[in-house]
């Protein structure tokens, strides 16, 4: 992987003076930090468009021949934002850093061409018999125009097989965006140089794989760091990391780059006959009126992130856990390949009891209700629960043993959260405790009446968090909890229990008038 | 045979030689570009042209593709301006044809099986759908027998062409070849500044690097231009508002400096321009630095914004702000033009990651900045409303008086009186902080009026405006501090 070294006269136009043009094919060492989309929440990723980012750092090994030349970075992924690129090691010789997007396309070689000789190319279809002369392109709006030794002429609108061949590739138009800078060195130059920039396309998440015990008070808790690469680039060997956290970041459009089509406008051809009789192979094909630009566009097939699969025997490879300013970095600890458009699962943790407690929980909203429960796994991220380290934002999918066969008994988000956080995931909704409630005038203010039923053989236990001004009407206690008041209830046996509960109204001003 | 083509292509091309530059070579002369932010850019270009004398027509090409004609002057010894044309007639096959009507063309048909031309001369009659033209005694429809056929045009009409084109007629004193500058304004030019801040939390310092960046969308090059960017928007307010414009409304810049910057000024604009002259390719981002600073003061902190008296259901991470300054003393010692802010911070191997940007307006020398780089992990908010309840102090306020004429004709007069009515709103904020180091949550309770009373408090607030209450609450490292208060408002 040695660095090509390219003396090449740069006919760049107006640049009098040679400028030798160094290419660096490909990086040495690449290391890359994907972070979340900030504003996917925990919706999964969509790989045909991921809205997370990534920072790549690359080390490349360089050489810098006196004077000044152009340093060529191949190899950059196509999501790379231009204002983001960070080139050290070169110190005072860096000029300028320039990132450009002319590309090479059909369109954009002839539009090049504008005013150059081309070299005009004619076939006999039925013969095969092929024709070469010179002609200067006049114009590329809506058709081409050429001057030929004959005079002027429209190419494609004829009838016959024709077209333009260029001796070479304009300056200035390339495969994809590239990325230089432009370096000035008062002697030969070999070093290490590093060039780190963000990109697009890329994102992360957690994916939390449970199992719950048999009695339901502990969950192994299992997680993957999915990580998901949609550039057309691959970073290979990399030290890869990810951030978990929210990052203020706007997503910045990067120019693709302009591939223009030729333009394929002729004269009007209408004929006398409505029969569309004559064949291409006879006479060649007409340029297709309606269809003067031909673009080419594609869509990408929509797929999302498939399930995690279950939680393998302990993790050979296991991500670790730092701080970084205030959010957290994992990094994987083997050199690993993020393949273009691919994804990637690598152990991000694993708790082997983690202590919780199933509730049904009811936060009844304001109005007339008529519906199932919360069921809440509930634990404290803590060392006593058997948890105790940051759980990044992402998917859980919980399972449950039964006769020796594992079952999915419920899905829940798990937003970024801390350590000595109360954790609450609602897992599901419970259909063996239901829940009606109706409004009525209670004095001047509103009140609700709460009516759990149980439909189970054994009493429930129920967490009914209620807004912190509600009053119980009648005999109900209610004692405040974590900012809530809570009614905690035990709903017997194929039975039910009642709440009743208001608030105060909030009245206008009281007015009164009097005249005299 | 060969060589006679040969022969008469030379010929045909050297009549366009003076529109058509050489390969590789530009029209352009001496050329200076200056740049605002709004995607606006002043293009001056000297170039030496070999005017005969009297009346001629000048054509200028490689101007700028989104050039605002109107705009353009032209100025030079002993010239005088006649009038300047933007002609946008483009050529092409239908303008071609639709020009060659009542004129006579040359036909070759070509014999699809072996290839042999059959020249004749047709006159064009009409384009309409179709090309009709007149062919010896006949008159027939082109290519309706769908055979090969060429058509050739003995000229380009003179008033289409390749581009759009400007042409300027002078009056000239005297023939020979002068400098004359051409002026004009042009869209699809911008930049903004963007910047990378390393961050060292343990030291409480940063190093900033400032970059120019500025794009070319504006369909030509500039070759071998002289670069200068103005830090403003000219004339006109900016079309989008990229800086700024954020639904949190967060300002990036906490108290606006009164120091002047070292640098050149127009106006009251400052002024950057680039070190050397360089070309600015089409589609082209191009960054130039122009700010290095090394080890300035940086520290970090956490906000957070309760914008209503509200209950939250979990509790929600504060900002991490970074902080600095811009003023000579203890900061960056320059002006910021807008731009965005890029953090980094080194990690446990010493590899700089990034941690966040924020967009930054243009900021004068001596402002303090305050950058919402994002949401801290470890430390957290919960604002919880206690209780709400009605108090009513034996206050009366009138509020309206009036005066009526009843059917009798007699003058009524009276008064409307409101007793006073307040709300008391009881809040708990629970600072939690997850982090090994104690921390400092400047905690903005938004949403009061002027008439908000703050009647307890467990921690003394600070008042910056009417409409919010803000308390600096320090919190322990792995604990939590819980602030209590009673806000009294008439609604």
């Amino acid at each position: 992987m040695r660095p090509g070294l390219l003396l090449a006269a740069m006919t760049l136009a107006g640049q009098a003076e040679a400028q030798a043009m160094v290419i660096s094919p490909a990086p040495q060492h690449v290391a890359v930090t994907i972070y979340r989309d900030p504003d996917r929440g925990t919706d999964p990723f969509n790989l045909g468009w991921l809205g997370g980012y990534a920072l790549v750092s690359e080390t490349r090994h360089v050489r810098i021949p006196v004077g000044e030349s152009e340093l060529r970075f191949e190899g950059v992924t196509s999501g790379l934002v231009p204002q983001t690129a960070i080139v050290t090691g070169l110190g005072a010789a860096v000029i300028e850093k320039n990132r450009d997007a002319r590309l090479l396309s059909p369109g954009g070689l002839l539009d090049s061409e504008l005013g150059q000789r081309m070299i005009l190319r004619r076939a006999n279809r039925r013969t095969g018999a092929v024709r070469e002369q010179e002609a200067i392109v006049r114009a590329t709006n809506d058709g081409i125009v050429i001057q030929t030794a004959a005079g002027i002429e429209a190419l494609h609108c004829t009838g016959l097989s024709e077209t333009l061949l260029a001796r070479s590739v304009p300056p200035g138009l390339s495969a994809t965006p590239t990325l230089s800078i432009r370096v000035r060195s008062p002697q030969p130059t070999e070093r290490d140089v590093t060039l780190s920039y963000i990109t697009n396309n890329f994102d992360w998440q957690a994916n939390y794989v449970g199992d719950l015990s048999s009695d339901g008070r502990s969950v192994r808790l299992f997680a993957w760091m999915t990580v998901a690469n949609g550039d057309d680039t691959g970073l290979a060997s990399a030290a890869a990391q990810a951030v978990a956290g929210k990052l203020n970041r706007d997503r910045v459009y990067v120019e693709p780059g302009r591939a223009m089509p030729i333009a394929r406008g002729c004269w009007p051809e209408g004929s006398t006959s409505t029969i569309d009789a004559m064949t291409a192979e006879d006479i060649g094909a007409f340029p297709d009126r309606n269809a003067r630009a031909i673009v080419v566009t594609g869509v990408r097939a929509k797929a999302n992130a498939p399930a995690p699969p279950p939680p393998p025997a302990p993790a050979e490879v296991m991500a670790e856990q730092e701080r970084l300013g205030d959010v957290r970095l994992y990094r994987i600890p083997i050199a690993v390949t993020v393949a273009a458009r691919s994804q990637k699962q690598v152990a991000l943790l694993d708790q082997p009891s983690v202590k919780v407690e199933t509730v049904l929980r009811l936060r009844p909203p304001p109005g007339r209700f008529d519906g199932s429960l919360d069921q809440v796994l509930r634990t404290r991220n803590n060392d006593a629960s058997g948890l105790g380290v940051p759980l990044p934002a992402g998917k859980l999918e919980l399972f449950q043993a039964r006769k020796g066969r594992r079952l999915l008994v419920g899905e829940a988000q798990i937003e970024d959260r801390t350590i000595g956080e109360k954790i609450e995931l609602v897992v599901g909704q419970s259909s063996a405790v239901h829940a009606r409630q109706v409004p009525f005038r209670h004095h001047r203010a509103e009140g609700y009446a709460l009516e759990l039923t149980n439909d189970t053989p054994r009493a429930r236990t129920v967490e009914v968090e209620l807004p912190l001004n509600a009053k119980a009407i009648g005999g109900a206690r209610l004692t405040e909890r974590d900012g809530w008041m809570l009614w905690e209830v035990r709903v017997p046996a194929n039975g039910l229990a009642k709440l009743s509960y208001g608030f105060e109204n909030r009245s206008q001003s009281a007015s009164t008038g009097r005249g005299r | 045979m060969k060589i006679a083509i040969a022969a008469s292509l030379l010929a045909a091309s050297s009549a366009l030689a003076q529109t058509i530059p050489p390969p590789g070579q530009t029209a352009q002369g001496d050329v200076a570009v200056t740049i605002y932010n709004n995607n606006r850019a002043l293009v001056e270009d000297t170039r030496n042209l070999d005017l005969p004398s009297g009346r001629s027509r000048q054509e200028f090409p490689d101007v700028s593709a989104q050039i605002q004609p109107e705009t353009v002057t032209l100025s030079g010894e002993g010239i005088g301006i006649v009038e300047q044309n933007f002609d946008f007639d483009l050529l092409s096959p239908d303008a071609l044809m639709k020009n060659a009507v009542g004129q006579t063309v040359t036909l070759v048909r070509v014999n699809p099986s072996n290839g042999a031309e059959t020249r004749e001369r047709a006159l064009i009659l009409a384009t309409n759908g179709g090309v009709v033209m007149q062919v010896g005694d006949h008159i027939e429809v082109l290519r309706d027998d769908g055979l090969p056929t060429r058509v050739i045009f003995d000229q380009v009409p003179p008033t289409l062409r390749a581009r759009p084109t400007l042409s300027i007629t002078l009056d000239t004193n005297g023939s020979g070849r002068r400098p004359v500058t051409l002026t004009y304004l042009t869209q699809g030019l911008g930049w903004s500044a963007d910047y990378v801040a390393l961050f060292d939390e343990a030291k409480s310092r940063m190093d900033l690097q400032g970059w120019i960046t500025l794009t070319n969308n504006s369909g030509t090059p500039y070759v071998n231009a002289s670069t200068l960017l103005v830090a403003g928007a000219v004339g006109q307010a900016p079309s989008y508002r990229r800086f700024n414009d954020y639904e949190d409304n967060d300002q990036s810049m906490v108290r606006a400096g009164t120091q002047t910057a070292n640098r050149e000024r127009i106006g009251d604009f400052y002024l950057y321009p680039l070190p050397e002259r360089t070309t600015i390719a089409d589609k082209q981002t191009k960054q130039v630095s122009f700010l290095d600073v090394h080890d300035t003061p940086a520290t970090r902190g956490y906000e957070y914004r309760n914008s209503w008296m509200a209950t939250a259901n979990e509790p929600q991470s504060v900002s991490t702000v970074l902080r600095f300054s811009s003023s000579r003393e203890q900061g960056l010692g320059d002006a910021l033009p807008a731009g965005t802010v890029r953090v980094y911070e080194r990690d446990a191997r010493g590899n700089p990651q990034f941690v966040g940007e924020h967009a930054i307006g243009h900021t004068p020398m001596g402002s303090d900045i305050s950058l919402a780089t994002g949401e801290a992990f470890d430390v957290k908010v919960r604002p919880v409303v206690v209780s709400r309840e009605r108090v009513t102090p034996e206050e009366w306020k009138t509020t309206e008086r009036f005066r009526i004429r009843n059917r009798n004709g007699n003058v009524e007069t009276g008064e409307f009186q409101v007793q006073q009515v307040y709300w008391r709103t009881n809040m708990r904020y629970v600072v939690t902080n997850a982090s090994p180091k104690p921390v400092t949550v400047d905690l903005h309770q938004y949403g009061l009026s002027w008439d908000t009373r703050v009647v307890q408090e467990s921690l003394t607030s600070e008042k910056p405006s009417d409409e919010e209450v803000l308390w600096r609450v320090p919190v322990p490292a792995g604990g939590q501090t819980v602030v209590t208060a009673s806000f009294e408002t008439r609604y």
